[in-house]
């Protein structure tokens, strides 16, 4: 041992249990043994002591301290691996693996063949996927110590996800021979496995099939090796072979989709009819699977569908299968299966309301809970099918019949949210979760609901039925990484403007996915050690791609929005709210809505002193728990990382630097998607740099879909219009630029490009806007006639816009699009609004004014309609006041009702 | 059950997260190594060679003999938002020509 500080035997028999009880994690104890050490005047700077001792104390929570010791203890023993490792241990804590790989490699000269640090730098290896660097640390650890698992398991994993399976191979055979199936059967039945997939990946099939036959015995995973047998058999194009395994596994779980595609791959039916037998002899020997009878309903069709989804469905119907709509709903593609089923169903209501039975030839009446059923069906038909009226008058409908089946306030609730009520459809909501306090979906829901229309306090509330005492909710439901939750959060505080707590939830989510990243660090060595490698290849994966999730997608799409608007209208401290709202906000509005933020804090900080006073007794009552949980606690602690503040959030200086880190994962794992080069093209846009706008211009154009083709006309307008106001611009760069205009514009000046696309507009809101708002960038003066055009648009039966584009229309004009617009002219397009979709909260009229407010501001109120509508909803929170909801939205409606029943007519007849 | 949640819930429901607790400690707890059998591992690693790949090295001494400008890498850097090193592979990729890196790159 290089150390310049040896310990004398007594001394060193200490150290040494020091280290057993840190590898232990007795830290109590270690810190006991440290301070005998240190106590003794000879040692008090023992630099291998303090270190520990500062390791130990990391680990209990005291962060700082910890490195102070570790620090001071490095600098009396710079040679000591001990020092060194520690130092590295400390800033791999804390998530410095950079650093801590230093510290590593300092230690390792030290002692280079130091297993337990080559051990850790491997780890950290893995982890951060130096590859390279891994295969060449696990190579030194298996010539080292041979007659370890971990260090033949080790190198071969290094070799696999370098691809190099050749050698993945051979260690595991040679490693393989040294395992005896008696000691562990599943984990050498795990290794061969694992082995089998190497074979795999490389396609080798033939030799993996070998493989796969030698062992069979010996691999316990039964299914599984029936799986890969029937993959490798289909690969090698042995179909005989193949159909008999798949058989097997068919009867082992005839549920598993998969299958059937194996066997039709390996049958090869030539027809309709023939491939219809495959699933029917299945069906012979298990008439209870629902999988043989459903699969044919996709490729069926005329006659024979109609017969075999009749069947399906009555028999689901009897049974009372509130999911059916769920299992049939990808046969709604086939517009004809979408009619056969709806006639089916009419017919079957017909029938069971008349005499309940499904067709008047039965014989069997049927009981009252199929007509229920059935039209449950039907609320879901039309809603899927945008009949949403229809939907509505059915489920309430069998409402009076069946006032309790939660089922139907949850239906009712999500086709009023469709219908755009966000007030009515929480109402629902709450009426299904107040009818069954116990089933955690339905709460889920209805705190979702609530969140959607900007009451989130209430939301925590109807969460907390759920969620730990003495932990606030949103406390919980971070640490529970409850993702969805936080990004309902997200999108209603970035619509009503509160942007730094938009943003607050959206690092918020950021950081789970980091934590989620960090998480596997404990698995690289526990997996080698339980064999469990295949599970632990397929996790660095996963881990690989995290990001690609959709929770990740929507998180970032949130902020990045948040960021760009901040980039344009930065942030002003004071209140939450921007200057930006304040004005165009009446006085008492704005009186209202402070005195609406006073109340939640107050509020909050109510709850908070309530949990710390029951944490408080409830700590006096259990000291000695709270003993037994004090190194969890300590734990606890340690990981805690400090909160986001809102405010400083959206006080950034750099929203673009921001908004691109959102970005860089979405263009690295969701590349194929329109949106991902749409935000790419806003954020270069606002740093002026014209090659990467082009670039993601070009990926818009080949991603974008018949909707996306509004946002990237925008998009081109706009490009062009920047290149040809630039000065400046280098040689090299409008050189590339030129080389692609033909391929975007034609030959066509931009104006008259515009003036083409709003031509070919005339039948889609959308993107008539977007005309719009591009005619309106290429010259500023053109507002009057911009808000014409929208006013004008031809609603024609076919081509009502759908809630999604007028909302998004309204946004885009509150945030001045268009620069202030008349308010009589938000007022007349808020009305054209609300006559193609009367339900909808957004666009309905503010409620009389009820304090000192004069009539005549009425019209002020419309321009921040979002607001009013939250108060509204507040008044209305609780069910019981539910006819009060309707009441007023009936008087807000009563000027509109002509043309909302002309429209609903218009509706039904459309589709 | 509005509110005051059923007693037996509550203590399966704190039972089940000092499990779950417990079990996620468990994954980093200290084991001992088994030993295997101690075999000669000489032998097997010395039929292990790694391969290196002839074709790549020699493309990378290709692209290290093309002459590029300062100029044109900080133009890419800037103009593309990318690093320097991938501003300078981009160029030597494309022999210097800084148009048709830049092309390369919008096209990526």
């Amino acid at each position: 041992m290089p150390t310049s500080q040896p310990l004398p035997p007594k001394e060193k028999n200490l150290f040494n249990r020091i280290l057993k009880c840190y590898e232990q994690k007795q830290y109590r104890n270690g810190l006991k043994f440290a301070k005998q050490i240190l106590s003794n005047p000879k040692f008090s700077e023992h630099g291998e002591t303090l270190a520990m001792k500062g390791l130990t104390l990391n680990c209990t929570g005291k962060k700082e301290e910890a490195y102070e010791l570790v620090k001071r203890g490095l600098k009396n023993d710079l040679k000591s691996h001990v020092c060194w490792h520690v130092y590295g241990l400390l800033q791999r804590s804390d998530k410095k693996y950079d650093e801590a790989i230093k510290c590593y490699r300092n230690a390792l000269r030290w002692d280079k063949d130091n297993l337990h640090i080559l051990r850790d730098l491997s780890m950290l290896q893995v982890h951060m996927r130096d590859l390279e660097g891994y295969r060449e640390t696990r190579y030194k650890l298996l010539q080292l110590k041979p007659g370890q698992r971990a260090s033949w398991i080790g190198y071969a994993i290094s070799n696999h996800l370098l691809k190099d399976y050749t050698v993945a191979f051979k260690v595991l055979e040679e490693f393989g021979k040294t395992q005896q199936s008696q000691d562990a059967p599943y984990e050498l039945g795990e290794l061969l496995l694992y082995q089998n997939n190497v074979l795999r990946e490389a396609e080798n099939y033939q030799e993996a099939l070998n493989h796969l036959e030698e062992n069979k015995s010996k691999i316990v995973d039964k299914q599984f090796w029936l799986e890969t047998k029937a993959d490798l058999l289909l690969s090698l194009g042995k179909e005989t072979e193949a159909e008999k395994i798949i058989t097997d596994l068919l009867y082992r779980n005839p549920e598993n989709h998969r299958y059937y595609q194996q066997l039709e791959a390996v049958l090869k039916p030539e027809n309709e009819e023939e491939r219809l037998q495959v699933y029917e002899s299945v069906a012979r020997v298990f008439p209870k699977a629902d999988s043989p009878q459903l699969l044919p309903l996709t490729f069926t069709t005329g006659e024979k569908f109609k017969q075999l989804v009749d069947k399906l469905m009555r028999h689901q119907l009897k049974r009372g299968v509130p999911p059916l709509y769920t299992s049939l709903k990808p046969l709604y593609k086939d517009p004809a299966k979408v009619k056969v089923i709806e006639g089916l169903m009419e017919g079957y209501i017909e029938n069971l309301e008349k005499s309940s039975k499904f067709a008047e030839s039965d014989t069997t009446d049927e009981p009252p809970t199929t007509l229920l059923w059935a039209r449950f069906y039907m609320a879901q038909h039309f809603d899927a099918l945008k009949q949403h009226e229809k939907a509505l008058n059915i489920i309430e409908q069998s409402l009076e019949h069946t006032p309790t089946l939660i089922e139907l306030h949850a239906m009712k609730a999500k086709i009023l949210k469709h219908l755009g009520d966000t007030a009515g459809a929480m109402a629902s909501m709450d009426e299904a979760q107040s009818l069954d306090t116990a089933d955690r979906f339905i709460n889920c829901k209805c705190a979702s609901y609530m969140i959607r229309n900007g009451m989130i306090s209430e939301a925590e509330e109807t969460a907390s039925k759920f969620t730990r005492e003495n932990v606030s909710v949103e406390e919980y439901l971070r640490e529970m990484q409850c993702m969805w939750y936080e990004i309902e959060c997200a999108t209603s505080y970035a619509k009503s403007g509160q942007y730094g707590n938009a943003l607050k939830k959206c690092h918020e989510v950021d950081r789970h996915f980091t934590e989620i990243i960090e998480d596997q660090f404990d698995f690289h060595q526990y997996c080698m050690r339980k064999m469990t490698l295949r599970a632990y290849v397929k996790m660095l994966k996963l881990e690989d791609s995290l990001r690609s999730h959709s929770f990740y997608f929507q998180a970032a799409r949130i902020a990045i929005q948040v960021y760009l608007h901040l980039h344009d209208e930065p942030y002003k401290a004071g209140g939450g709210v921007t200057n930006d709202q304040d004005a165009t906000m009446s006085s008492a509005e704005l009186k209202k809505l402070r005195n609406k933020q006073r109340r939640q804090e107050r509020k909050k900080a109510a709850a908070e002193e309530k949990r710390k006073q029951e944490q408080e007794k409830s700590g006096k009552r259990s000291r000695q728990q709270q003993q037994k949980n004090q190194k969890n606690e300590d734990e606890a602690d340690a990981k805690k990382d400090v909160e986001f503040d809102p405010e400083k959030l959206a006080s950034v200086a750099d929203p673009l630097e921001q908004a691109t880190k959102f970005l860089v994962p979405l263009q690295l794992h969701c590349s194929k998607r329109f949106d991902t080069h749409l935000f790419a093209f806003q954020i270069a846009e606002r740093r002026g740099k014209l090659l990467v706008m082009l670039r993601s211009l070009l990926r818009c154009d080949e991603l974008a879909d018949a909707g996306d083709r509004a946002e990237l006309h925008v998009c081109k307008v706009r490009f062009a219009k920047k290149v040809r106001d630039a000065n400046g611009v280098a040689s090299a760069v409008s050189d590339v630029i030129s080389q692609f205009m033909p391929k975007l514009f034609g030959d066509v000046e931009i104006e008259n490009f515009n003036l083409k696309f709003l031509e070919e507009s005339k039948k889609s809101l959308l993107h008539l806007f977007a005309g719009c708002r591009s005619m309106h960038h290429l010259d500023n003066g053109r507002k009057e006639q911009a808000t014409d055009m929208l006013l004008r648009y031809d609603d024609g039966p076919d081509n009502i816009p759908t809630l999604q584009t007028c909302e998004a229309i309204l946004d885009s004009l509150k945030q001045k699009e268009f620069g202030e617009l008349a308010e009589a002219t938000m007022l007349q397009i808020r009305e054209k609004f609300r006559a193609w979709h009367p339900r909808a909260c957004v666009f309905a009229a503010a409620p009389e004014p009820v304090e000192e407010e004069p009539v005549l501001n009425g019209i002020d109120e419309h321009s921040n309609e979002t607001q009013e509508s939250g108060d509204s909803a507040v008044k209305t929170s609780k069910p019981h006041r539910k006819s009060e909801v309707s009441d007023q939205k009936n008087n807000n409606n009563n000027h509109s009702a002509e043309t909302s029943a002309l429209i609903e007519n218009h509706c039904s007849h459309g589709d | 059950m509005d509110g005051e949640e059923d007693p037996q819930l509550q203590d399966k429901k704190k039972k089940h997260d000092t499990e779950s607790a417990a079990d996620l400690e468990r994954v980093t707890d200290y084991a001992e190594e088994k030993e295997i059998n101690l075999r000669d591992v000489g032998d097997v690693l010395a039929n292990l060679g790694q391969t290196v790949n002839a074709q790549q090295a020699a493309r990378e001494r290709e692209l290290a003999q093309v002459k590029i400008s300062k100029e044109d890498v900080e133009l890419i850097m800037s103009e593309m938002e990318i690093t320097k090193i991938k501003a300078e592979r981009v160029l030597r990729e494309n022999k210097g020509n800084v148009v048709q890196a830049l092309v390369t790159l919008v096209n990526s």
